[in-house]
């Protein structure tokens, strides 16, 4: 087809050459083919209409255009070849591509002719050109298929593809997805398809393969590993090869072959091989193949380097002409002979001697094997020799060992028994045995088991027994044996059952003589028992702690305070057993101080407060037990209750604390006695002066007045001293339980005017049957005095309300008197309420004394008092009357 | 000598009042001598005194032991007051107790005032020594 137009192409050719006119131009916009013509400076001078029609350029003038101004994407090499047309080179044809105004590609085979005038003078160039976009691919699966038939077609499982490049498209056939593992409408492309090669060597080399045959056109065929949709690895033969066109990459085209049980099948093969061969090759034995007349046909390596050999020494020789047999001939006939049975299907065994590549004899455990074929018949026979050397040795050695536990049983300290299982006798035993109980061989006939056991553990000796019917040992126990003079000594004994070769059931037993150990455990004990009896009758808690804080041994004093009897209950035991929290807490604290720091808490006094809320005060002191490796492993502690000291300790303080109050008092005491004897002295003085210098008569009087007055005040201040000396010098007065509402009603009895005239009510909230402790004297004044004050001091507006009560605590009972007066700001004379000639109210008769008294005979027995108060609203007095002392 | 316009004794022993008192009327330094029975009704009075922008008095005869106010609570709200002249205050008692000595030693730290303290009785004699205003 293409020759045809070609040939056309000429006969136009020489038909223009002829004129150019009108009618040719005409003639040949109408030529069937697409052709251009072009002047030596490529300039379009004709066009056929399909040619502008093929290359979709009828919108645009091109006659008198540039072939490049029209087709500005046209190749170097087309130029090239044009510019060559224009020096005379007759002919060129090529394939070029371009892009339509639809951006479709388009392929075209083009034929450029020179254009010769009638004076065969080139004046340009003739190009005729052919839409080929169709028929090229056709062109391809053409030469596809040709070289499927030729190189694959006729093994199975082969699969084809195709990669067209200017469509960039993969097809695989039906073959080829079954290989992928894909479904039949899968669509394939170039990333895809390459993703299906195992990574690594495989992906890596088809990626290479693509590249090479794409750039230098270079086919391939390898073996690929592939992975399949459905992840199975197979083996392929994969084939590849690149299709140009005239010099243009096309596309590629190739096959797959799946080779994978055929790879899996020759591995196997080759594995099985190979594993006969390294075990027949590296068998401690010497193996070797014969056939049934005795020739070797195989040799394997342990044989060849026993005897130094190579195969070819060997193989294809006779067995019995081997190097190794020591006597030739006597041997030979012997060995012609196994041979010959071995072929006849019999399995031949003996120990026998051969020489090594030495010349040493080695012992060897020699037998002959046939082998047979599927037909029952003899084809080969095995030779197979073991090196039995080692075990030869081994019996040697065996004598030795012997040899040396014979020596040990002989110069043993623990003495060795050997006795009949069945029926107790003894059989053997070493001298240690006889040193210990001066038996000797000679006995040893007549001696049983049973007569080395005193009676007394008869029954022991049954135990023994029945543990080695069920375990086939027995022991280590303590136990007793009887000397041939019949006296008793302790051992530990063990023991196991042997058999000897004819069934009979033996017993070894060794019986270690454990009468030192027994003394010296004796010994410890009674050591022990001492240590124990002195820490129990120390007067001090003495225990001994793990690094857990828990007990592990405690002293009789320590049980005791622990509130337990027995030893159990308290071993094994933390603090938290018998403290509360927080004392159990500094315990612990100050064992792991102690424990950590390795170095002792030494008389320490410390408050321990046990779970029923006892308290104790300790000296107490901990010790770090350290064990040889030089960490703590517990610690000693000693306690001393101190209770008692502490105890004192606080009276004497409390006591020291009494009297250094009471030594203020006195000297304020003595300050006011001195004040008050000072200030009336100092009156009388100075209007004795002014008497003996007054004239005037009424003058003197008055001055004698005044003088008796100040005489008055100083008989009272005197009388007042007195009575509160009188409290301070009694307090030894003795104390009686009295009913206190007997004092209360007496009380508002002797008021009763006082309390009618101020409009004032008691409210005595005090059960009947309250006793107090006191001197019946100061109560009295007590009670009245603080009735009296609440009146004295009741607020203007109101009528006074005097309310009592009382409650108990455990060392006091409580009298409250509450009121409802003017209060006293305690902030400002608190310090000074119970002061003596301390008055806080505009009373004329308040005299300061009375609650100065009042405090000063509550003291006198051993009580106290607070005052609560608030200005405008009242004051309430607790008086502490204490019940104990 | 030179008269001063008031004198104040704080006193609730009649006897020393009518004491000093005599012997003031004997120096003739004053003819006002305003007496209180307690601290409370002296300073209740000083207050009032200024706010009636009159002059409190210059010399003060304060006793400490006394009920309601003693001495030294007067003095302690009396060293508050807004008197910017020297005002004298003689404390007089009969206290042998050092604290009260101690107390003295105090309050002279604590005001620009001048504080004498003698022990009763009084003379005569100084009596005029510490009758001088500040």
């Amino acid at each position: 087809m293409m020759e045809n137009q070609i040939t056309l192409v000429r006969n136009y050719c020489s038909m223009l050459r002829e004129t150019r006119t009108q009618s040719n131009e005409y003639l040949i916009k109408q030529l069937p083919v697409s052709t251009v013509f072009v002047d030596k400076k490529f300039k379009i001078i004709h066009a056929s209409d399909r040619w502008v029609a093929d290359f979709d350029l009828t919108n645009s003038n091109v006659i008198g255009r540039s072939l490049f101004e029209v087709f500005t994407e046209v190749s170097k090499s087309w130029k090239k070849d044009l510019n060559r047309v224009l020096k005379g080179i007759s002919k060129l044809s090529g394939i070029e591509n371009f892009h339509d105004a639809q951006n479709m590609e388009k392929w075209f085979e083009w034929i450029n002719v020179p254009w010769y005038d009638e004076k065969e003078n080139i004046i340009g160039v003739i190009i005729q050109t052919k839409d080929i976009s169709n028929t090229i691919f056709d062109d391809i699966k053409l030469k596809k298929l040709e070289i499927l038939l030729k190189d694959k077609s006729e093994k199975s499982k082969i699969g084809s593809w195709e990669y067209n490049a200017v469509q960039d498209k993969l097809t695989w056939c039906k073959n080829t997805k079954i290989i992928h593992e894909v479904s039949e409408d899968y669509e394939p492309d170039i990333d895809s398809a390459i993703n299906f090669y195992k990574e690594g060597y495989s992906r890596n080399t088809i990626a290479m393969a693509v590249d090479k045959a794409m750039s230098k056109g270079i086919s391939w065929s390898e073996t690929f590993q592939l992975i399949t949709a459905k992840g199975k690895e197979i083996s392929v033969i994969a084939a590849g090869k690149p299709v140009f066109k005239d010099d243009k990459f096309l596309g590629l085209i190739g096959t797959f072959q799946d080779i994978t049980n055929e790879v899996l099948t020759k591995v196997r093969t080759e594995e099985q091989e190979r594993i006969f061969s390294s075990i027949f090759n590296s068998s401690y034995q010497f193996t070797g193949i014969l056939n049934t007349q005795g020739t070797f046909l195989e040799v394997n390596n342990t044989a060849l380097e026993f005897s130094d050999l190579r195969p070819e020494d060997i193989i294809n020789k006779k067995f019995w002409d081997a190097y190794w047999w020591p006597i030739p001939d006597m041997v030979k006939d012997g060995l012609k002979q196994i041979i010959a049975a071995a072929a006849q299907g019999e399995f031949m065994r003996s120990e026998i001697v051969v020489m090594d590549k030495n010349k040493q004899a080695v012992p060897v455990d020699f037998s002959l094997k046939p082998i047979y074929n599927e037909n029952n018949e003899v084809v080969s026979l095995l030779a197979e020799g073991r090196m039995i050397k080692e075990m030869v040795e081994a019996r040697q050695k065996l004598k030795i060992s012997e040899q040396k536990f014979r020596s040990l049983y002989e110069l043993s300290p623990i003495a060795y028994i050997l006795s009949d299982y069945e029926t107790g006798e003894i059989l053997d035993f070493n001298s240690s045995f006889e040193t210990a109980t001066a038996y000797s061989k000679e006995d040893l006939r007549n001696l049983r088991y049973a007569d080395i056991v005193p009676d007394s553990s008869r029954h022991k000796l049954i135990n023994f027994l029945k543990e080695v019917d069920s375990k086939g040992t027995y022991g280590p126990f303590e136990h007793m044996f009887v000397k041939k003079d019949g006296t008793a000594y302790p051992v530990l004994i063990s023991g196991s059952l042997v058999g000897n070769k004819k069934g009979r059931k033996l017993l070894w037993s060794t019986a270690q003589d454990i009468s030192e150990v027994k003394k010296k455990e004796k010994q410890i004990r009674e050591e022990q028992k001492l240590l124990k009896t002195l820490i129990d009758n120390l007067p001090l808690n003495v225990y001994i702690k793990d690094l857990e804080s828990r007990k592990v041994l405690v002293n009789k004093s320590e049980l005791t305070y622990c509130g337990r009897t027995d030893e159990s209950e308290v071993l094994g035991k933390n603090d938290r057993e018998f403290y509360d929290e927080e004392s159990a807490q500094i315990s612990r604290e100050e064992d792991l101080s102690v424990i950590n720091n390795l170095s002792p808490i030494l008389r320490k006094e410390t408050i321990s407060v046990k779970k029923d809320g006892t308290l104790t005060t300790f000296m107490t002191s901990k010790i770090p037990l350290i064990a040889p490796d030089g960490k703590a492993s517990g610690l000693i502690g000693i306690s001393m209750d101190i209770s008692d000291l502490k105890q004192q300790e606080q009276e004497l303080r409390d006591l020291i604390n009494v009297t250094s109050i009471q030594n203020k008092q006195l000297v304020n005491f003595a300050h006011i006695v001195s004040h008050n004897l000072r200030s009336h002295t100092a009156n009388f003085s100075m209007l004795l002066e002014f008497l003996v210098e007054e004239k005037d008569k009424s003058e003197q009087e008055n001055i004698i007045k005044m003088l008796t007055e100040a005489s008055d005040n100083l008989l009272e201040t005197l009388d007042n001293l007195n009575e509160v000396v009188a409290i301070s010098t009694n307090v030894n007065l003795e104390k009686i339980p009295i009913k206190i509402n007997q004092k209360i009603a007496a009380a508002e009895q002797n008021l009763a005017a006082f309390l009618k005239k101020n409009n004032a009510q008691i409210i005595n909230e005090i059960p009947d049957e309250t006793y107090i402790r006191v001197i019946p004297a100061y109560i009295d004044s007590i009670i009245m005095n603080f009735i009296t004050n609440a009146v004295k001091y009741k607020h203007e507006q109101r009528d006074p309300v005097i309310k009592l009560t009382v409650s108990k605590n455990e060392k006091y009972t409580i009298l409250s008197i509450e009121d409802n007066g003017l209060g006293i700001d305690l902030n400002k004379y608190g310090e000074k309420l119970f002061g003596m000639y301390k008055t806080f109210h505009d009373n004329s008769d308040a005299r300061g004394i009375g609650l100065y008294i009042t405090k000063n005979q509550i003291e006198a027995m051993n009580g106290k008092i607070m005052a609560c108060s608030e200005v405008g609203k009242g004051t309430t007095f607790n008086i502490y009357f204490n019940d104990k002392a | 000598m030179i008269k001063l316009n008031s004198i104040a004794i704080i006193d609730d022993d009649p006897i020393t009042v009518f004491g000093i008192k005599r012997m003031l009327s004997s120096l003739n330094v004053s003819k006002n001598i305003n007496c209180y029975i307690n601290g409370k009704e002296a300073i209740d009075d000083f207050k009032s005194i200024l706010k009636r922008n009159e002059k409190v008095p210059e010399v003060v005869f304060l006793d400490i032991n006394m009920p309601i106010m003693d001495g030294w609570q007067f003095l302690e709200e009396f060293i508050t007051l807004p008197i910017a002249h020297k005002i004298r205050i003689n404390i007089l008692t009969s206290s042998i107790d050092p604290k009260d000595r101690e107390n003295w030693k105090y309050y002279m730290t604590r005001t620009h005032h001048i504080l004498d303290y003698k022990n009763k009785p009084i003379q005569k004699k100084e009596i005029e020594e510490i009758t001088k205003a500040a």
